[in-house]
């Protein structure tokens, strides 16, 4: 488990006097710095920021309006001036309690004012907090659809936003047909629901498992992004697939985490966390960054082929 | 996975089954109409069957209802703001309201729907993964509250999870509505609407 801290000014700072240090590479799939005193041994792989790669960040369980979440999007607005990513992709909860127009504003328009502004493009999926006519609303993009794919604007990659708090059987066959049909590099699954998670509150929904990993394992999925446990967790590789909860984007259930899973690979519930990502070619680099700026986890994960 | 494919080619079955039950009920001789969702070998009885069909009759005429009502509002784009999006389901619900004004629980999932209905759920929940399916549905769920039917669906209550296993057990429902739970009462959610268009109640195996 992982819980130590490396600023993000440091990583940056690294990065630029390294030359946007490059990759190692190895039969390791996923590489993370484990902590500060490893961190200061191992070379860091954090973020090369690299012109033509596609950059974006991950975002779940956070609109509710409170200061903790304001000062979450202080700091992912700090992060994007650095590391200037495209779009953001939520892992649902995206809206706390009502939904009155005055709500949207409070709890997302207003704290992510200066992404929007900067023309970050974010892409919802439900949680099970969210009223489904959020598909609706122009700034999720979700074009009225409770599930969807888009194309990253760079590299060969693919998103696919999943409703999982209702997994019809129609959406599950939808799924198999748009990893079946993709001729992308990465196929990149976002959804509520965590297949793996060791946090204390929710855990692993194995029903999830069972219905998608199949899918997942067939098609070449490498990386998958969840939310719902209010915490920061990063699986060793399951079935060689890289799971991330990324649930504490305001929400923060503090200490919740189940120590004896044997699935954590990197993990934080002591503070709220968002993920930043870099795809070059093969290779998907990931920061999870603390309110406080803090990189609480950092890697590289190789695609499976 | 090979369960649940198994669970949800039954489940297509018996929405394809339920969707050309139109007719009336089938004699008693008669092979049932509905092939059983659940991953049991045994088929549903005729009685069983022809509840599902008229269940189906009823959510499919609650449908065109909810469409020829919407149709009268202006349409909602595809991508707008929240106050496009209030203004429509308030408008919707107000409308569906007026037109269900004598609307009381068990108007779609009636009696005999609802004793099929705890049929399919206990055979699901009576499975090996019952507890964990169980465990997701009342997974941040606020237990018994006051429900009334055409209400708006609660805003402080989240919606609960409801597992595809679940799903693949109960027949097909149109778009407009879907299956959710509140405590142990299933409940028919009018989605664009935002207000529960019935519920029955102890949809759990004791």
């Amino acid at each position: 488990m992982h819980r130590g801290r490396l600023s993000a000014t440091v990583v940056f700072a690294l990065l630029a006097i390294l030359g946007c240090a490059q990759p190692q590479r190895g039969p390791v799939q996923v590489q993370g710095a484990q902590s500060p005193q490893q961190a200061a041994q191992v070379p860091v792989i954090a973020l090369p920021n690299r012109p033509d790669s596609l950059k974006f960040a991950v975002l779940g369980d956070f609109g509710d309006g409170s200061s903790a979440q304001f000062q979450m999007a202080a700091e992912m607005a700090r992060v994007h001036q650095r590391f200037p990513y495209e779009l953001v992709i939520t892992v649902g909860d995206n809206i706390y309690g009502s939904e009155r127009p005055q709500d949207f504003q409070r709890k997302f328009e207003v704290p992510y004012k200066p992404l929007l502004d900067a023309g970050v493009k974010f892409y919802a999926s439900l949680g099970n907090h969210d009223s489904r006519e959020q598909r609706f609303y122009k700034l999720f993009n979700m074009e009225g659809e409770l599930y969807y794919s888009f194309k990253g604007p760079k590299q060969n990659v693919k998103f696919i936003a999943l409703e999982s708090t209702y997994l019809v059987p129609e959406q599950i066959a939808w799924l198999q047909k748009e990893l079946e049909g993709s001729r992308e590099d990465w196929k990149i699954p976002f959804f509520h629901h965590p297949p793996y998670s060791s946090g204390g509150r929710h855990g692993s929904h194995l029903d999830h498992r069972e219905a998608l990993e199949p899918l997942f394992v067939k098609y070449n999925v490498s990386v998958v992004f969840t939310g719902h446990d209010h915490i920061y967790e990063r699986t060793k590789p399951q079935q060689g697939i890289v799971y991330f909860v990324a649930g504490s984007g305001g929400k923060l259930r503090r200490g919740n985490l189940d120590s004896t899973t044997g699935i954590t690979a990197a993990s934080n519930a002591t503070d709220r966390a968002f993920v930043v990502c870099e795809i070059d070619g093969d290779e998907l680099f990931f920061n999870a960054i603390s309110r406080t700026g803090a990189v609480i986890d950092s890697g590289v994960i190789t695609r499976r082929k | 996975m090979r369960r649940l494919l198994a669970v949800l080619g039954a489940s297509v079955l018996s929405a394809s089954a339920c969707a050309h039950a139109d007719g009336p009920a089938p004699p008693a001789e008669q092979k049932p109409v509905v092939q059983q969702p659940a991953n049991e070998a045994r088929q549903l009885t005729t009685p069983d069957a022809t509840a599902l069909a008229e269940f189906n009759q009823r959510v499919t005429q609650y449908a065109e209802m909810h469409k020829r009502l919407e149709a009268t509002l202006p349409k909602l784009p595809k991508e707008t703001t929240p106050e496009a999006i209030n203004a429509h389901q308030r408008a919707l619900e107000k409308l569906i309201r007026a037109e269900r004004k004598a609307a009381k629980q068990g108007d779609l999932i009636t009696p005999a729907t609802r004793r099929v209905f705890r049929q399919l759920l206990a055979r699901v929940f009576s499975g090996p993964e019952g507890r964990e399916l169980k465990g997701t549905i009342l997974d941040e769920n606020p237990g018994n509250i006051g429900l009334t039917v055409n209400a708006r669906y609660p805003d402080q209550i989240p919606l609960s999870t409801v597992p595809p296993q679940v799903l693949a057990s109960l027949p097909k429902l149109p778009e407009d509505l879907e299956y959710r739970f509140i405590g142990e009462r299933l409940i028919l959610l009018d989605v664009h609407a935002h207000t529960i268009a019935d519920f029955m109640d102890n949809a759990f195996p004791a």
